[in-house]
């Protein structure tokens, strides 16, 4: 079976409103991450003028399994997966997205909790289809992330772990989710599949004491109130102490 | 009226180009009203029998699963480009 995929292009048009520019100028930013969803990023150059005007460099990048440059994916929820250098990175004084809704750009400030408070930025949201600007930051996954390391802290102390692993192609990862047995020989892991996430089903398991998520990682994230016995992603369960360790504002909530 | 582009050309193209037979479209949430329309359009210009996935489409990572027991010649996905899966996980 062929698949086609078509973007669904935004049809207006795609600048920064009024609204943005003032808030770029009064924080007097000089660098920003620029990304966008897949229905504007190939739109971008009104944009990019714009900043240039404002005197904002720009830093953008072509993250892990998109395929076009300044697209930002909803699993990009690591900041390695922007595949920007350490130097680059730290030069950025805030992202900056384009498109409309809230899924995308949380990616962004999610990707952000392994940072130090210094480190970590605001992500400005410049919604072109409803001229509007909305700011997104830590303050607004706190209750997120409290509930995601407490699922850590359960992990850790774990002796049976549920791990999810779905059927779909671009979402199965069963083999990476095989390396928690060579990592954790004391733990017993049990691996369920699924074609998609039947949250519903969860509780008919009693025996696990903690989910890992093997599937799309938001899933993580944005799902952590389905499950009652906590979830978190694969790669924060192979790194699990580190993660919990380093300065982070992870580690830093109250 | 979407404020997206739909593309449907492009797809009745492929249609053709492909000689599908039996069309699978999947649409994102916020394109979902548009299915009758789009698969209106796709009937009237091509022979294609035209099935409207009715779960999902969180990515292009979200690929329906089981279409080709349908018989299905060609999924159209919209919302979305490649996806660049990495095999080593997330």
């Amino acid at each position: 079976m062929d698949v086609l995929f078509l973007d669904a292009p935004f049809a207006g048009t795609v600048e920064l409103c009024p609204e943005t520019i003032d808030y770029l100028k009064r924080k007097q930013y000089h660098t920003v991450g620029l990304y966008a969803s897949v229905q504007f990023c190939n739109a971008l150059d009104r944009v990019r003028t714009q900043l240039k005007e404002l005197e904002i460099v720009i830093v953008t990048s072509q993250p892990d399994r998109t395929h076009a440059s300044s697209q930002l994916l909803g699993c990009d929820n690591d900041l390695n997966s922007l595949r920007l250098g350490e130097e680059e990175r730290r030069a950025i004084d805030c992202y900056l997205y384009i498109g409309d809704g809230r899924f995308h750009p949380l990616a962004l400030v999610y990707g952000q909790k392994d940072l130090s408070s210094e480190e970590v930025r605001e992500v400005v949201m410049n919604d072109p289809v409803h001229h509007s600007l909305t700011i997104l930051a830590v303050y607004d996954i706190v209750s997120l992330l409290k509930k995601y390391r407490g699922a850590l802290l359960k992990f850790i102390a774990a002796d049976r772990v549920g791990v999810l692993v779905t059927i779909k192609p671009g979402q199965e990862q069963f083999k990476p989710g095989l390396l928690l047995e060579q990592k954790y020989p004391l733990k017993k892991f049990y691996y369920f599949i699924d074609n998609v996430i039947s949250f519903d089903q969860l509780e008919n398991f009693p025996f696990v004491n903690v989910w890992v998520n093997t599937a799309c990682p938001r899933v993580g994230f944005d799902d952590q109130e389905k499950f009652v016995k906590g979830v978190i992603n694969l790669y924060d369960a192979l790194n699990a102490e580190k993660v919990l360790e380093q300065k982070s504002v992870l580690n830093e909530l109250k | 009226m979407s404020i997206y582009n739909t593309e449907v050309e492009k797809a009745i193209r492929a249609i053709q180009e492909k000689r599908a037979k039996i069309v699978c479209i999947q649409l994102p949430d916020g394109l979902k009203p548009d299915a009758g329309a789009i698969a209106d359009v796709i009937r009237e210009k091509t022979s294609a029998r035209v099935l409207i996935w009715l779960g999902s489409n969180f990515g292009a990572c979200d690929i329906p699963l089981g279409l080709q027991r349908m018989g299905v010649d060609l999924l159209i996905s919209w919302g979305h480009n490649r996806f660049h899966k990495k095999q080593e996980g997330w």
